[in-house]
């Protein structure tokens, strides 16, 4: 009996591979697509920040010269800022618009004196709009000098003291609050493997779907009779379909998660749990796509309704885009698919997670596995008939 | 008439398909709802917040939550906030010690966490967060120079400062900003509408081609040459039947998301204009596929694969704005890349038809060249 399943499945898997058709769909597809988003996804992760100001010091004060002296200064030497000389206020804001500078500082005229005077005073960011960030950043550093500024200013005001001598002494003494950075290990994953393993899962959904759906094809072609006449039992046929199907879905995910790593740098995590994640996923991605194609009646229209199932899963599991950083509902949406089970799991695997952190996921993805296979499972009998 | 008749049946052929009424109607109409639903409109970053009980505390939670264009979520548990930063549901996280009062009343120092990850969005809301954070430091440094000075004792001295701070305007920063934005103030679904007709009406045009392949290896075309029929008709007929199919879905996809998305299109004749220019691209390179494959079924799957491909290169996916340099000259090779901006040029700028015929001529050089290549290897295919 299970000779005979095997036999059938090696065919099939035979016949899969010469189809070149199913090459495409299975390998060259995923792995293309994968490689095409790489290369058009910025990234965002690595690389040095720096933010290119500029100070129009129009004061020419003593606070003013601290503040670009003893506060932009030790940025600067830092690498966090990159500062230029600044032309006329005209000519830098002009720069800004253009892109050439993030942001740039004018400290107007009589700053320094409103300043010592206990007057308001205001120094200008102004932010090249498509450079929100770094403009961000140059507004907070500015924030936290005038923060000082404004302390003194306070304090001046309730004990009638000298701001100056005030604002030294606040520069020197510790601020009483401050911000400490913790960073917590992304469980987003980066673009190349995000789109590697997004591609990969949702093409499985095609490269499983002829298992079933070709018992239909027996049918129409006549093979079915002749494989009923052969002294096995009706479940080896159905067995040998499912075998081939899952051989040719491993065999896929396989090739494109190392082909992915090795060509361009997908990080897919600890190797243990990724298998586990795509032994599930291809068992899911078998009985979903062989529950419909025991709903159809004929070979197109099964392959027809697959199509339509696996790209509205793998659309709304976050395949194409990061679904789950979208709102709320949606991503909840989004858990109803295996898909976002398998993203999630790899997830885990990337902040670094060994295989037990991906149980929940597998669990989750087997539950859609155990209920779509059963289901298949109650139906197909009556597929193998003449 | 013979051309039209052509044309016409296979644009009736594709729409008798019943899971080809779901690709062109109705799966691009429930793409641009779901990526508008995801993206579009104001991006509003999340963060994450675990509040300290107390008067200084509260002051703080209210200025976190006063920043602008910041959508400020209370926690309890520092785990859950963690776990909601790491899944990418929160920018970032801010975790006040909960002794936070305590502290600065009694002259310590006070840190207050924030926790990111590791994009670039975490760094900027790092800074909003810091000026928050200065704002609340400034009182308490005032308080502290007025007790170390000794102008009052450390239990006025807190209550001198709010008070002076409520008179005194103080030293601030403004900030502004300069230059056009790259993407303006467009509506939630203006930026994916136009990326989504291009990338659909290319992708099924390409995918056609399978039927393309079929007339053909079903003996379709011979029997057509038969009758008193040229090969000039025939390969007219099938051209202006892809055609009929891209503009079918085009003026679907863009009366849909009009009437139901409200998308504005801008000048309505240049915006068809633009559309009829990139369906003839499309046409052609669904002839120029179904005449190179001699299989359908390769025909379709590598119409998928180019369809997908050729979008993302040309910005039908990921707006060619944020693509790299190199990237950004490589998807000027695509007609996608052109069809995008001149809909952008009327839709984000506002612009009229002479501002898009740059867009215009090269998309009808572009259909002009496949089309020729195509009706040559077409012929070819048709006669042999």
């Amino acid at each position: 009996m299970i000779r005979a399943s095997l036999l059938i499945a090696a065919k099939d898997v035979r016949q899969r591979i010469r189809d070149r058709s199913a090459i495409m769909l299975g390998l060259v597809a995923p792995l293309g697509l994968a490689f095409i988003f790489s290369l058009i996804i910025p990234d965002f992760g690595g690389g040095d920040f720096v933010v290119r100001v500029a100070v129009v010091d129009e004061d020419g004060g003593l606070v003013s010269q601290a503040f670009t002296d003893q506060v932009l200064g030790p940025f600067a030497d830092e690498g966090l800022l990159e500062i230029s000389d600044a032309g006329s206020r005209d000519e830098t804001l002009g720069l800004v618009a253009d892109g050439g500078l993030d942001a740039t500082y004018v400290i107007p005229a009589g700053f320094s004196s409103d300043v010592l005077a206990g007057l308001p005073a205001e120094i200008r960011v102004t932010g090249n709009v498509d450079a929100q960030i770094a403009t961000e950043v140059a507004a907070a550093i500015a924030a936290e000098f005038t923060g000082t500024l404004t302390g003194a200013q306070l304090a001046a005001q309730a004990s009638g003291a000298d701001v100056g001598l005030l604002a030294l002494q606040a520069a020197q003494a510790a601020r009483p609050v401050v911000l400490s950075e913790a960073e917590a290990a992304s469980k987003v994953l980066d673009a190349t493997t995000f789109f590697s393993a997004g591609m990969a899962i949702f093409f499985l959904f095609f490269t499983v779907q002829f298992g079933v759906a070709s018992l239909l094809e027996e049918r129409i072609e006549g093979t079915m009779p002749r494989l009923l006449a052969a002294p096995i039992p009706p479940i080896s046929i159905v067995g040998g379909k499912a075998i081939a199907s899952l051989a040719v879905g491993v065999i896929a995910m396989a090739v494109l998660t190392v082909a992915s790593a090795v060509f361009i740098g997908a990080d897919w995590g600890h190797p243990i749990g990724v298998a586990v994640l795509i032994a599930a996923s291809v068992l899911a991605a078998l009985g979903i796509m062989a529950v419909i194609a025991t709903l159809a009646k004929t070979p197109e229209q099964s392959s027809n309704w697959q199509t339509i199932v696996a790209v509205v899963l793998g659309m709304l599991g976050g395949t194409f885009f990061p679904v789950s950083q979208g709102p709320e509902a949606l991503a909840d949406i989004s858990l109803l698919t295996p898909h976002a089970w398998f993203m999630r799991g790899l997830g885990e695997l990337h902040a670094g997670g060994g295989p037990t952190s991906v149980a929940v996921p597998v669990a989750a993805i087997l539950a859609f596995a155990a209920v779509t296979v059963g289901i298949a499972g109650l139906r197909v009998n009556r597929m193998v008939r003449l | 008439m013979k051309i039209l008749t052509i044309g016409l049946n296979n644009v009736r052929r594709l729409l008798r398909e019943r899971s080809n009424v779901f690709f062109v109607f109705v799966f691009p109409m429930l793409l641009i709802l779901v990526i508008g639903a995801s993206f579009g409109g104001s991006f509003e970053p999340r963060i994450g917040l675990i509040p300290a009980a107390g008067a200084l505390g509260d002051a703080l939670t209210d200025d976190l939550i006063d920043i602008d264009d910041v959508d400020v979520v209370l926690y309890v548990s520092r785990d859950e906030l963690v776990d909601g930063i790491q899944r990418g549901r929160l920018n970032a996280g801010v975790v006040v010690p909960h002794d936070y009062d305590t502290t600065l009343l009694g002259g310590g120092r006070a840190s207050v966490e924030f926790v990111t990850g590791p994009d670039q969005l975490g760094q900027q809301l790092r800074s909003t967060v810091q000026a928050a954070v200065a704002r609340q430091s400034t009182v308490v440094l005032a308080a502290r120079l007025l007790a170390d000075g000794g102008f009052a004792d450390q239990a006025e001295s807190l209550e001198l400062a709010q008070e002076a701070a409520a008179t005194v305007a103080g030293v601030t920063v403004a900030v502004e900003s300069a230059g056009e934005a790259t993407f303006g103030d467009i509506g939630r679904f203006d930026l994916g509408a136009p990326q989504q007709l291009v990338l659909f009406v290319f992708l099924t045009s390409l995918a056609g081609s399978a039927a393309l392949i079929q007339t053909r290896r079903w003996g379709v075309s011979r029997r057509m040459l038969a009758t008193p029929t040229s090969a000039r008709e025939v390969l007219l007929g099938e051209v202006l039947g892809r055609f009929g199919v891209a503009m079918v879905q085009g003026v679907f996809i863009m009366l849909g998301s009009l009437v139901v998305f409200g998308v504005d299109w801008g000048d309505p004749w240049a915006a068809a204009a633009l559309l009829v220019a990139f369906s003839i691209v499309g046409a052609a390179g669904g002839m120029l596929l179904g005449s190179v494959l001699d299989n359908d079924e390769q025909g379709g799957s590598f119409g998928v694969f180019a369809g997908l491909g050729l979008a993302a290169i040309g910005g039908a996916m990921v707006p060619i704005e944020v693509f790299p340099e190199t990237m950004q000259t490589v998807a000027r090779f695509t007609p996608h890349a052109w069809a995008i901006e001149g809909f952008s040029d009327l839709i984000r700028h506002d612009g009229g038809f002479s501002d898009v015929i740059p867009e215009l001529g090269i998309l009808l050089l572009f259909g002009i060249g496949l089309l020729a290549v195509a009706s040559v290897l077409f012929r070819r295919k048709l006669t042999t």
